[in-house]
């Protein structure tokens, strides 16, 4: 993970970034993070240059696969970043809105000075989700965000998604299909490639396009083989 | 919950019943054109068909990014096909009531048989009226309104029989055969309404039971009590 100290981050190393991230890489996580003016090349290109951190924590909310929520209380969870960002207004209606929008509300209202760990797994997710909205980003970035949840809170994340789609943008990293198909507007199908000289694996952007094209017509034989289950 | 999901069944299922109103409409049309020969609504009716068309392939896509994108099983599955099949047989409605538009234009120029307008009127207007019970039995999932469905077919059927006879008796005034072997087409086209009514009926039957059960069997002898 040395690798991802380097300003610059190649595709395959945001791949990684986001796939399992247990203590010791969310813990590198946070050096990159703590990088300034960082850029970020895909194939080569620079896709983004001179990115302030902070900026983008904010710009970009982000949910993981395992719910995260900081040891505090529910209360201090949702308001950890603004007050961090010195963000202005009450608080307290801030707090509020974004259980709100998170749907978790009517669940917490009456413990909001809880210790946000004893919630079970879907609500600490949505705890999460909510915690993401307190400052406002422009995307959602979802990493498997029900995959570790039972189907009941899975469709509860769903029918937020579906709510919050209004007023977000969400890009959701998923290897459910079925959860593409259902919740997705447009649909990216991702893959590696391998090497021929044997120097390693490349992720490759097999297609992009509406969900319902994908599910239905894709346009690249991979694309259907893997949406059919024959692949993969 | 699957809120997203509820709502897209729950436009499938309007797009089914408007699109049945107005096939109903196409029915109401050609009933007035027979009853006062007019051309110029048959050429309504027909013109109307790509309406039907055009609603029928939409929802038939509908359907099929419902069953791609949402994967519903047991009763929204049922739910689903039948509404695929539905579909298809009011278009099959609208087709016929084209046909039917077309027959009574072609034979406008002939004089016409009271007694056979009437008969074709009667067996219309109980087409319309069937078509209306299965769309409401559909919505309803009306099991017994569905099953009745078979009971008013065979008034339809038997009409369509009375009409065959009367034309039977123009065998030797050539245009008054003309006229009428057009008619028993008309008949024939009121007749198969009254069937696709019976099909809708028969998935109504299939959503509530999770049986599929033709009320009858045109290539068997049986029918069933009542």
């Amino acid at each position: 993970m040395t690798q991802m100290e380097a300003p610059r981050i190649d595709s395959s190393r945001i791949a990684e970034v986001s796939h399992g991230l247990d203590r010791s890489e969310v813990e590198s996580r946070e050096r990159v993070f703590s990088v300034r003016d960082l850029s970020v090349a895909y194939h080569g290109n620079v896709a983004l240059e001179n990115v302030e951190l902070v900026e983008i924590r904010r710009r970009i909310g982000m949910v993981f696969q395992k719910p995260n929520p900081f040891p505090k209380s529910i209360y201090d969870n949702i308001a950890f970043g603004p007050r961090v960002l010195g963000m202005k207004g009450s608080l307290d209606e801030r707090v509020e809105q974004a259980l709100h929008q998170a749907a978790l509300w009517d669940e917490v209202k009456d413990r909001l000075k809880d210790g946000a760990l004893g919630l079970s797994g879907g609500q600490q997710q949505r705890l999460c989700i909510a915690r993401a909205l307190a400052v406002e980003p422009d995307v959602i970035l979802m990493d498997e965000p029900a995959s570790a949840l039972d189907p009941i809170s899975t469709t509860r994340i769903e029918d937020l998604m579906h709510e919050l789609k209004r007023d977000y943008t969400i890009v959701i990293v998923t290897h459910n299909m079925q959860q593409a198909a259902r919740v997705a507007d447009m649909t990216a199908f991702f893959s590696v490639d391998v090497e021929e000289d044997g120097s390693g694996r490349r992720g490759i952007l097999v297609e992009y396009d509406a969900t319902t094209k994908i599910f239905t017509t894709p346009s690249d034989k991979r694309t259907e083989d893997y949406v059919t289950g024959r692949f993969g | 919950m699957r809120v997203e999901f509820q709502a897209e069944l729950d436009a499938l299922e309007a797009g089914f019943q408007e699109t049945g109103e107005i096939v109903l409409r196409s029915i109401r049309g050609v009933i007035d054109a027979l009853r006062t020969q007019d051309v110029e609504l048959c050429d309504e009716v027909i013109a109307f068909d790509d309406e039907i068309d055009d609603r029928y392939h939409a929802l038939e896509k509908q359907i099929e990014l419902v069953l791609a994108r949402q994967t519903p099983v047991a009763g929204d599955l049922r739910l689903v096909l039948a509404l695929l099949h539905c579909g298809l047989h009011v278009e099959r409605i609208g087709d016929q009531c084209v046909t039917i538009a077309k027959l009574t234009k072609l034979s406008s120029h002939l004089d016409t048989r009271q007694i056979v307008i009437e008969g074709l009127v009667d067996m219309g207007e109980r087409c319309a009226e069937m078509v209306k019970a299965s769309l409401t039995a559909f919505a309803n999932r009306d099991l017994g309104q569905a099953r009745g469905l078979h009971g008013l077919d065979d008034l339809v059927d038997r009409a369509n029989r009375q009409v065959f006879e009367e034309v039977l008796g123009y065998v030797n005034d050539a245009e008054a055969l003309e006229w009428g072997m057009r008619q028993i087409t008309v008949a024939r086209c009121f007749e198969r309404i009254g069937d696709n009514a019976v099909d809708i009926g028969e998935q109504t039957a299939f959503v509530v039971t999770g049986e599929f059960a033709e009320f009858t069997d045109a290539s068997h002898d049986v029918r069933p009590p009542g």
